[in-house]
């Protein structure tokens, strides 16, 4: 009996539409992607069944972290405990704000804080100076909005008295940021 | 034949007569590499993206803290929250009693529509959690409930409070 061999076909596949899709659906992510900002606190967002999304861009994140960290007051040239971090995506508004930092020591490295300013997005700032940052933010850009960003286990003092603060500085619309709750009958 | 990658026409031999047009010569390249970078690529952003953005609440205050409103006594309930997250309800200036949190909607829901001018009042402890605050508020969205005022909780809250829990 002669041995049959299975004939192999050569199967060539056109993988041209493969690598056009593969490529569209590429470009799709690359261009719409918008990469997680590093943060420096972290803070697990309180839940909510609200459904208005976060603006875009021109925000201004007021932080509030759940243990208090050392921060340099520089207008009282003094050193100081702070749970609040401002953020603002625009890098030339953080150069302003945050510019004097530049020379200042780093309470927690000893080293000065240098071009920190510059790559971090948020930055500690101590309570009594967080209304100057306020109105000094947004007489450089009026269209800010202003986003206070607490965590769930934060004491609510602080979240008071941030409020007390935005309220004296004539910013009456903000809003909080929370995470979408898991069930909706909870 | 199967298994060339680069196959190419076989080349006619005869470099005979004009050769004007430049001849086409069959290339095929093997896309496995490129395909391969394009997918590791595609996944790379696929799972790097952050499509959603997180919710947001949002809260206007009045403008100025001095304005006073005035609002009947019957109208006014208050919400007290202590420290550890418990709650207190009363209307105008009646004892508190104390609420469970998972009944807040249902009595938020009661209490609006048996007095639609109802206002409520929050009033939490300063060494409360964040998410107390949050969470009340959500409860007030839930039962339609649009107006509302924050105030502090002070030291005459705390006794009235402290007074119920006995």
């Amino acid at each position: 009996m002669p041995k049959f061999k299975p004939h192999r076909a050569g199967v060539r596949i056109d993988m041209t539409p493969l690598v056009d899709v593969a490529f569209l659906l590429l470009t799709f992510f690359m261009l719409t992607t918008q990469f997680k900002p590093q943060e420096e606190v972290t803070i697990i967002l309180p839940a909510s069944h609200s459904n208005y999304k976060l603006p875009e861009s021109d925000v201004i994140t007021i932080s509030i972290g759940k243990e208090a960290v050392p921060v340099v007051d520089i207008a009282a040239q003094t050193k100081d405990t702070t749970h609040i971090w401002l953020a603002v995506d625009s890098q030339l508004l953080r150069q302003r704000l945050f510019g004097a930092y530049k020379n200042v020591l780093s309470p927690t490295t000893n080293k000065p804080y240098g071009d920190k300013y510059f790559l971090q997005l948020g930055f500690p700032v101590p309570k009594s100076q967080l209304a100057n940052y306020l109105i000094d933010a947004r007489t450089k850009n009026p269209r800010l909005r202003t986003v206070i960003k607490g965590d769930k286990l934060a004491d609510y003092g602080i979240a008071e008295d941030v409020m007390d603060i935005l309220q004296k500085t004539q910013i009456t619309r903000f809003n909080l940021v929370t995470e979408l709750a898991q069930s909706v009958g909870e | 034949m199967a298994g060339g990658d680069v196959a190419a026409e076989p080349r006619k031999k005869g470099k005979s007569k004009k050769r004007k047009k430049g001849r086409r010569l069959g290339i095929r390249i093997d896309m496995t590499p490129l395909v391969d970078v394009a997918f590791l690529l595609l996944t790379f952003f696929m799972f790097t993206t952050s499509m959603s953005r997180p919710q947001t609440m949002e809260i206007n205050l009045p403008p100025d803290k001095n304005v006073k409103v005035e609002i009947a006594e019957s109208n006014l309930l208050s919400l007290r929250v202590n420290d550890k997250g418990d709650i207190f309800w009363s209307i105008g200036i009646e004892a508190p009693a104390k609420v469970a949190y998972k009944d807040l909607r249902s009595f938020l829901v009661d209490k609006s529509t048996a007095n639609p001018k109802l206002t409520v009042l929050l009033k939490i402890d300063r060494q409360g959690k964040y998410s107390m605050l949050v969470n009340l508020i959500d409860e007030l969205n839930q039962a339609r409930i649009s107006r509302f005022s924050i105030g502090p909780l002070v030291d005459q809250d705390k006794t009235l409070i402290a007074k119920v829990q006995g």
